[in-house]
């Protein structure tokens, strides 16, 4: 078998793609291989239809209502459904109770075992409220309210020491 | 100049070509990149350059992929530094790369931001402690978006959780020669793995080239994952070298690995293909002292330099494939030395 890109070589590789459903086929030579970008590691992730698209096979799920939109990307539980694709983190949140089956059936469990955000974001923010607090409490140096910067050095000292022994 | 990681060789080098490690991440209540138009997808990539800045102790140099011709374009995929898709449709994407390429981060494919840590050889441990910290330090200025339950928010369900995809790149050649690899791929599947050659699926890969990679990413934590991972790749490789052993016995091997040196050593044209299934040979024999010259390091940077895009872009010029598989004969005969 010729090489269905260049049709010139043997082909010698042969190239699945699963894209919502929609499998396409190839055989190529190594050269056009390379060229397609089939490189030693191939895809990075896996194709989103391979597991997700598998939705519309859900006879309670192809007649989903529209009724309730994700507040971020606007994208009702249809839509989801329909391209096999989530809209943005929160439509996780918005759709939860909708996704889990399809959850559960490509990982086998529901909940998260490992790093959590939690610890970073916290940091972060807490850094952010001592910046904020700073900037207050230069305006009310500049102003002369004696009183308002002892608060806000209190609350700035409060937030640092606790940053620190968490 | 650091060498770039891709041309080393590492722990457990001799079957264990490299190891990789990639955690999805997005921003919070931000649609993902494909549901954005190039404006805000730009918006994301300065946010992304402007954390990344920010990491003491890791200078993180952007690439703009959209202005780089095809072939450096092409180049980075083989390098598996960006997806075929990102090197395709690059418009309001970039990459921000360490100067060794150990440290890689995708911005806008899949997800708004991917990061990626590759090891030589088999070091899992290590590639996700350092990817880890690129991850937090990140994380510290960008805010990913994160679910009690469901862990990290990814744009394909099959990454949520910790978003992470461990991958090793193994050099099988001997199991393949068994024809173990189906019975490989079986025995992997239930213990939550998947084993692929590089080239697709269902036919016998270059090079006898093999990636394994973790499937679950929920419900298991990045410990448990790695130490899984491991654990198989060490009976892999345990398998694997018993097998070598035993063909290193063989007279016929050690007549097949000095012919498939001569033929590198003598040929005027070379495809990538070829040149790959005989340097895969000459890898194995090479690491098991039955041919005394070259050493592995040097197969495996030749592995890495004599694919398409990184031969064009070394020379600075695309070039059709007969030129190229000319080009491509000319630097295997220089680095291996030509047969006297
Ligand atoms: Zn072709
Ligand atoms: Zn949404």
């Amino acid at each position: 078998m010729m090489c269905e890109r260049c049709g010139k070589r043997p082909a010698t590789t042969y190239v699945k793609r699963t894209i919502n459903g929609q499998t396409t086929e190839w055989h190529l030579c190594a050269e056009c291989a390379a060229a397609e970008g089939v490189g030693l590691f191939g895809g990075f992730g896996f194709g989103v239809g391979d597991l997700f698209g598998g939705f519309l096979t859900q006879p309670a799920l192809r007649s989903a209502g529209d009724a309730v939109r994700c507040a971020t990307c606007g994208k009702s539980f249809r839509d989801i459904a329909e391209s096999g694709q989530v809209g943005c983190p929160d439509c996780y949140t918005t759709f939860y109770e909708q996704l889990r089956p399809s959850v559960q059936r490509i990982h086998g469990k529901t909940v998260h075992a490992g790093k959590t955000a939690l610890t970073g974001t916290k940091e972060s923010r807490i850094k952010e409220e001592i910046e904020k607090l700073k900037k207050e409490l230069q305006e009310a140096i500049e102003r002369q309210d004696y009183e308002t910067c002892a608060v806000l050095r209190d609350k700035i000292k409060e937030l640092e020491d606790g940053r620190h022994d968490g | 100049m650091m060498d770039k990681w891709y041309r080393t060789v590492g722990k457990h080098g001799d079957v264990v070509m490299s190891t990789r490690i990639r955690l999805a991440r997005n921003l919070e209540h931000r649609p993902f990149p494909r549901f954005l138009s190039k404006e805000q997808r730009q918006e994301i990539v300065e946010a992304v350059k402007d954390a990344a800045a920010a990491i003491s102790g890791l200078p993180l140099h952007f690439v703009d992929v959209a202005t780089l011709p095809e072939r450096e374009r092409l180049a980075l995929v083989e390098r598996h530094l960006i997806s075929f898709e990102l090197a395709n449709a690059p418009e309001g994407s970039g990459l921000l790369l360490s100067e060794d390429e150990r440290v890689s981060v995708m911005i806008n494919e899949e997800d708004h931001v991917r990061i990626q840590v590759m090891s030589a050889g088999l070091d899992l441990e290590g590639a996700y402690a350092l990817a880890d910290q690129v991850d937090s330090a990140l994380g510290e200025k960008l805010h990913f978006a994160y679910d009690e339950r469901l862990g990290f928010l990814t744009a394909c369900p099959t990454n949520l959780g910790t978003g992470m995809r461990a991958s090793l790149m193994l050099h099988l050649p001997a199991l393949e020669e068994q024809g173990a690899i189906q019975t490989l791929e079986n025995t992997v599947s239930k213990l939550g793995l998947t084993i692929r050659g590089s080239y697709g699926e269902g036919t016998r890969p270059h090079g006898a080239l093999y990636q394994m990679s973790n499937q679950v990413t929920l419900g298991i934590s990045e410990k448990a994952a790695i130490e899984n991972l491991n654990g198989i790749a060490v009976q892999i490789m345990k398998q694997e070298i018993s097998m070598r052993q035993r063909l290193f016995t063989q007279p016929e091997f050690e007549d097949h690995a000095w012919r498939s040196l001569g033929v590198l050593q003598t040929a005027r044209i070379l495809t990538y293909e070829e040149a790959l299934r005989f340097l895969s040979t000459v890898r194995i024999a090479a690491a098991g002292g039955v041919l005394p010259s070259p050493t592995i390091e040097t197969v495996t940077a030749l592995m890495s330099d004599i694919q398409p895009g990184c031969l064009m872009t070394a020379a600075g010029e695309d070039m059709p494939p007969q030129i190229r598989d000319r080009r491509r004969a000319a630097m295997v005969r220089a680095a291996l030395g030509r047969a006297e």
